[in-house]
C-alpha cells in the first residue's frame, strides 16, 4: 500500500499525523513532508485511517 | 443587536435563487433557550446546493450560502477567485489595514503563515500542554470547592480559554476581565460599543508593540517586532494586524466549543457516562463535537464572475461557507444528524479548509481535549441546573450563555 501525498494540497491540519505519526511526518510548520509513503503491510490501517481523515483530501490511497 | 436594513438584493441573482435562510435570525439561530443552533442550521440541507440570503453579515449583507463539504472545499481552497481580502476590523474603525494572516491573500498570505505556523504547530502545542492543564486543573477545582454548580462559561470556559491566550501573548492575567470585556463588546455589542472595543484594542496592541520594541522580552508581540518578512522588518501596520487578530481570534471561540459540549454532556447522561468509563475516549469524541458544534462562517468576496454549480456569482459578491452546515451535509458524513461520539470518518470543517486553515487549531483541539478530561475528573454527573435555560444564539459567531450545570445529590433525586 502506498500513499500519494498531494502536498500542495496540505494546509496543516494534521490529522494523519494525530491518528499516526509514525507514518505522517511533519515540517517545522506542521505541514506533511514532501513525497509519497510506503506503508508497511502491518501499518496499513493506520495508514487507511491518517489517510482517510484528511479535510483537504490531500492524501490518496494506493493499493 | 443593532438592527439589520434589508439592502436591495442585486439585480444579478435570480430570484428563484433567493433563500429565506440567515445565520443570524432564522428558526433556531436568534438567541434560543435550550436552543441547538448547530442542528438549526442544517436545515438548509433540505435546499439547494447554493443560494442568495439577503441578510447573512453583522452588517446585514447578503451571501452567496455554500451547503455542501465538497463545494466549500473548492472556494475556501480558491483564493485566487474567493479572496479574504477584506477590512472587516479596520473598517468599522474607518481604516484599511488587514488582520493578518487572514484578510490576506496568497502569495503575501504564505509569508506571514510561515512565520507564525511553528508557533502553534502540533509539536509546540505539546509543549504547552502541562500549563493548560494545570490552569483547567486549578479553576476546576476552586469550582468543585464552592459547590455544587456553577456557571460554566463565566466560571470554567472563558477564564480558561481566554489564559491560555494570554499567556500565549504574553500577557498576565491581572486584565483577563477587562479583555473579556472588549472581546464582547467587540463580538456581541451594539453599534456604540463595538467601534469602541475595536479602537480599545488596537490602542492596546499599538503600546503593546511599542513596549516590547523598546524592550523585547520572551513573547509573542517581541517576536512579532524583532520578525522579517522578505528581508525587511515588519511594518507598524502589519504588526497591529497581526496582533490584533491573534487576540481576538482566541478570546471566545475555544470557550463557546468547551460551552456546547458540556451542554450536550449534561443532556446525553449515557455519552457522558461512555467518556467517563475510559478517558482515552475523549480525544476521538472532541473531533466528532467539533465536527457537530463548530462556531465560525468563512466569508470571502469573488474577485471575479463566476458561475458556480449554477449561481452567477459577480465580482464583489459575499461568499458564505459556514462550518456547521459543510458539517451536517448528508454527502460527507454518514447520518450527520447523529452524534456519535465514537465516529472514526470525520473530515469536518471546524477549523475551515484551504490556506487559512484556522493557526490556533492545534492548540484549540488541545484546550478542548484537557478542558473535557479535567472537568470529568473532577466533577460528578452533571446536568443541566433545573429551573435553568441556557441560551444559545447564531450570527456571526455562535455561542451559549448561561449555560448553570448542577451536580448535587438533592438535583438528580
Amino acid at each position: 500500500m502506498k500513499i500519494i501525498v498531494h502536498r500542495e494540497k496540505c494546509q496543516g491540519h494534521a490529522r494523519c499525523w494525530a491518528m499516526a505519526p509514525d507514518i505522517f511526518e511533519l515540517d517545522d510548520e506542521g505541514y506533511i513532508m514532501p513525497g509519497d509513503i510506503d506503508v508497511p503491510e502491518e501499518q496499513e490501517r493506520l495508514a487507511w485511517m491518517g489517510a482517510k481523515s484528511c479535510p483537504e483530501r490531500a492524501l490518496d490511497i494506493q493499493k | 443587536m443593532e438592527t439589520m436594513a434589508a439592502r436591495p438584493i442585486p439585480a444579478h441573482v435570480p430570484p428563484d435563487m433567493i433563500g429565506n435562510f440567515s445565520l443570524f435570525s432564522s428558526p433556531g439561530l436568534e438567541p434560543t433557550p435550550n436552543g441547538d443552533p448547530q442542528a438549526a442550521s442544517a436545515v438548509v440541507h433540505d435546499g439547494p446546493r447554493i443560494f442568495y440570503s439577503p441578510v447573512n453579515t453583522r452588517d446585514g449583507k447578503g451571501t452567496w450560502v455554500i451547503t455542501r463539504a465538497q463545494d466549500q472545499r473548492r472556494v475556501l481552497q480558491d483564493p485566487e477567485t474567493f479572496s479574504s481580502h477584506r477590512s472587516i476590523f479596520a473598517s468599522a474603525l474607518g481604516e484599511s489595514w488587514q488582520m493578518i494572516p487572514l484578510e490576506l491573500d496568497p502569495p503575501e498570505h504564505g509569508k506571514f503563515r510561515s512565520l507564525l505556523n511553528p508557533l502553534l504547530s502540533p509539536k509546540r502545542v505539546m509543549a504547552l500542554e502541562t500549563a493548560v492543564r494545570e490552569r483547567a486543573s486549578v479553576l476546576i477545582d476552586r469550582i468543585a470547592a464552592a459547590g455544587t454548580s456553577c456557571d460554566v462559561m463565566t466560571d470554567f470556559a472563558f477564564p480558561f480559554a481566554v489564559n491560555i491566550f494570554l499567556r500565549f501573548l504574553g500577557l498576565s492575567d491581572d486584565r483577563l476581565d477587562e479583555f473579556v470585556g472588549w472581546a464582547n463588546d467587540l463580538l456581541h455589542g451594539d453599534n456604540v460599543k463595538r467601534p469602541a472595543a475595536a479602537r480599545t484594542i488596537v490602542a492596546f496592541i499599538d503600546e503593546l508593540s511599542a513596549d516590547r520594541r523598546r524592550q523585547p522580552v520572551d513573547d509573542f508581540m517581541s517576536f512579532l517586532v524583532q520578525s522579517r518578512i522578505d528581508d525587511r522588518p515588519l511594518t507598524d501596520m502589519e504588526i497591529r494586524g497581526t496582533g490584533v487578530l491573534l487576540f481576538i481570534a482566541g478570546l471566545d471561540t475555544v470557550a463557546a466549543a468547551i460551552g456546547f459540549d458540556l451542554n450536550y454532556l449534561a443532556r446525553h447522561q449515557a455519552d457522558q457516562q461512555w467518556l467517563r468509563d475510559d478517558p482515552k475516549r475523549i480525544v476521538l469524541a472532541a473531533e466528532e463535537l467539533l465536527r457537530a458544534y463548530p462556531t465560525v462562517q468563512m466569508i470571502r468576496v469573488a474577485t471575479r464572475d463566476v458561475d458556480f454549480e449554477g449561481a452567477p456569482i459577480r465580482k464583489g459578491d459575499y461568499v458564505s461557507c459556514a462550518t456547521m452546515i459543510a458539517n451536517r451535509d448528508p454527502l460527507e458524513f454518514a447520518d450527520p444528524a447523529r452524534i456519535d461520539l465514537a465516529r472514526e470518518d470525520n473530515r469536518h470543517t471546524a477549523f475551515a479548509y484551504g490556506p487559512h486553515r484556522c493557526l490556533g487549531s492545534h492548540l484549540a483541539r488541545r484546550e478542548i481535549v484537557v478542558g473535557l478530561e479535567e472537568w470529568l475528573k473532577r466533577i460528578p454527573t452533571f446536568r443541566i441546573k433545573s429551573g435553568t435555560a441556557p441560551v444559545t444564539y447564531g450570527g456571526h459567531v455562535f455561542g451559549i450563555e448561561n449555560l448553570i450545570l448542577d451536580w448535587s445529590q438533592e438535583d438528580a433525586a
